[in-house]
């Protein structure tokens, strides 16, 4: 049937009456051929390239309800039956077809600072561009399942995933909670940074904080907030705080929550396998002290604010000298006090 | 002390003891910036200073530099009060006695009209007693839990982790007493109630040694306070004394490097080593 509808349109046409006919083509005229199983193209590379279209999956995509025609991205196409894709591979194609998605998605555009883009233009082609994330042909909005965005970056980081789904955050989505982060919520979408250094190690406790300083949605799983200001207090925090607001452009190695935490493979505190744990809390501080021992890891306040329970020691120095700075400076003023009432009345009398 | 037309001058402190006061002028100002800057490094100001200095490792930096300074300051100064104390022995009119209390309670009687007399005192009143003993107490709490900071790992080797936010927490604490004693107490004594040019000149007046010395005065005046030790007696003194100050020194001096740089206090690269995950690994179902 296909090859009937080939001979059909061929017949007789010249290539200006082809190019006319083609602006009135239906999708339906594409699906005829490219619904057939088991359909496939094969690149000079020799490479092959599935090219069958579930019909089903892309009427329900969100290209398909918007009416998009099929040649409205395969520009290419020019006539039926076509000739064999003009590029070496596949990955060459998804590349040149990704470059044309900015005509309707101007607000997308990959910036520069897209740690892909900047992959890409470094010459590495496996860097992600639209396609590789947005299924052209099925894509949906919003996504069909919360789970489709580690799914989709597991493509190209099947390791980081792994120890996502392991983590706190990636087994609860895993279990249906939506409120945890995905990879996105961390990365964000189209301007993704690099994620080892510079502003995203410097600004990512306010990543962290957006959740866990946000009470009402911590109150439902008993976390407590006080960990972003606890931590800002300290000698770490202060020093990154500083940096985001005075030198953000200067690298600091002053950790951030994902340093001692972890990062993709994050456990709960108080889970016997987490970085913080405190059998294991010596070891994570080691990999910024590694001369630090036994004693040290309780230098930190471990989110603690003093009391006579947590951090005594702190708290009864902080009492010490909440009273002795009064008592002292106030002995000081009522003795200077005395002292200038009776040199005042001495004087009004010499004057006398 | 001689006799002019700007009246008679009394010695108070020598040139070294005006070069002394000078650093700690500057040493103590600048410890202070940089020091509450950092402890309120949240408000607005702080940062508008913390910024000016070039960020807040330039300020730790400046801080830190500024403490040497005070440990160098204080080495000397024990120094020249040590020789006062062991070689010329007048150094006993420094200590506190029960003289300084009398004195205290007769000036509040005295100045609340209670009796007609001021209180005489000598060379060190109460207040500048006071004052003295209050800053080599804090000079040492401000030094110890300074040290025990800048080194935590050295720290939590002899100590329990705790020590550290704790003496971060007096560190603080006695700063602001510190800083609060030198704006009232000082403050009032030395610029308030008269403003005393000794510091900078050398020397007092004749007013104000009747006014705040009077027995030092008296003693001048009857020559008492000329002590003549002899040339040997000097001598020998000497040859104790500056070896064991110079050995004190060293050792001192010893002590706070090898803590300082004992081992490694953190790394210095911007990355742990071993946090490497290799991030480009395909999913093959």
């Amino acid at each position: 049937m296909c090859a009937g509808v080939f001979v059909a349109l061929n017949i007789g046409g010249s290539d200006q009456a082809d190019a006319q006919t083609i602006s009135d083509w239906g999708n339906e005229t594409c699906l005829e051929c490219h619904t057939e199983p088991s359909l496939s193209t094969e690149f000079p590379s020799g490479e092959t390239l599935d090219v069958t279209i579930d019909a089903d999956r892309w009427h329900d995509s969100i290209h398909a309800e918007w009416d998009l025609k099929c040649i409205l991205c395969h520009t290419e196409i020019t006539a039926i039956p076509h000739d064999p894709l003009a590029f070496d591979n596949s990955r060459e194609y998804a590349i040149a077809k990704s470059d044309g998605c900015v005509v309707c998605h101007r607000e997308q555009e990959v910036v520069d600072d897209s740690v892909h883009a900047q992959a890409r233009e470094e010459g590495d082609l496996e860097a992600a561009v639209c396609s590789d994330c947005h299924d052209p042909h099925y894509a949906t909005d919003p996504p069909k399942s919360p789970t489709e965005i580690p799914e989709t970056c597991r493509t190209c980081h099947s390791e980081i995933y792994d120890r996502y789904t392991e983590s706190v955050h990636g087994s609860a989505l895993t279990d249906g909670n939506s409120d945890v982060p995905t990879c996105t919520d961390c990365h964000g979408v189209h301007e993704i940074a690099g994620p080892s250094r510079g502003e995203f190690h410097l600004f990512s406790p306010e990543v962290c904080a957006t959740c866990h300083a946000d009470e009402e949605l911590m109150d439902k799983y008993g976390i407590n907030t006080d960990v972003f200001n606890t931590y800002v207090a300290d000698f770490h925090g202060r020093t990154i705080t500083l940096f985001q607001e005075i030198t953000p452009d200067q690298d600091t190695n002053a950790p951030v929550c994902i340093s001692c935490h972890g990062v993709h493979d994050i456990q709960p505190a108080d889970e016997a396998g987490s970085s913080v744990a405190k059998e294991n809390l010596l070891a994570t501080c080691q990999h910024c002290h590694p001369n630090a021992e036994a004693g040290f890891p309780e230098a930190w306040m471990s989110h603690y604010s003093a009391s006579t329970d947590e951090w005594p020691l702190v708290f009864y120095v902080r009492l010490f000298y909440r009273i002795l700075i009064p008592l002292v400076i106030g002995s000081m003023i009522i003795y200077v006090a005395i002292d200038l009432i009776g040199r005042l009345r001495r004087r009004k009398e010499s004057v006398a | 002390m001689t006799d002019d037309s700007a009246g008679r001058r009394f010695p108070r402190f020598t040139r070294s003891d005006r070069l002394e006061h000078w650093v700690q002028v500057i040493a103590f100002t600048g410890l202070a910036i940089t020091g509450l800057i950092q402890m309120w490094s949240e408000s607005p100001f702080p940062k508008v200073i913390i910024t000016g200095l070039g960020g807040i490792n330039s300020t730790r930096f400046i801080h830190r530099t500024l403490a040497i300074a005070v440990l160098i300051a204080t080495a000397y100064h024990l120094g020249t009060a040590g020789y006062r104390f062991f070689v010329k022995r007048i150094g006993k009119q420094m200590l506190p006695d029960l003289n300084d209390v009398r004195a205290a309670a007769h000036s509040v009687s005295y100045n609340l009209g209670f009796r007609g007399d001021p209180a005489m005192e000598g060379k060190f009143t109460f207040a500048e007693k006071a004052e003295y003993w209050s800053i080599i107490w804090g000079t040492v709490i401000m030094a110890i839990t300074g040290l025990m900071m800048w080194n935590p790992v050295a720290t939590t080797k002899i100590l329990p982790g705790a020590f550290i936010p704790a003496a971060k927490a007096a560190h603080g604490g006695e700063a602001i007493l510190a800083i609060l004693a030198i704006l009232v107490w000082h403050t009032y004594f030395v610029h308030v109630r008269r403003f005393n040019r000794s510091i900078f000149t050398g020397y007092l007046g004749e007013e104000e040694m009747l006014d705040e010395h009077p027995i030092q005065l008296a003693a001048i005046e009857s020559g008492d306070d000329t002590i003549t030790i002899p040339p040997e007696t000097l001598k020998r003194r000497r040859r104790v004394f500056f070896p064991v100050y110079a050995a004190i020194v060293v050792l001192a001096a010893a002590s706070v490097l090898v803590f300082l740089s004992y081992q490694e206090i953190a790394i210095t690269t911007v990355d742990p080593p071993d946090t490497v995950v290799e991030i480009y690994t395909p999913y093959v179902p």
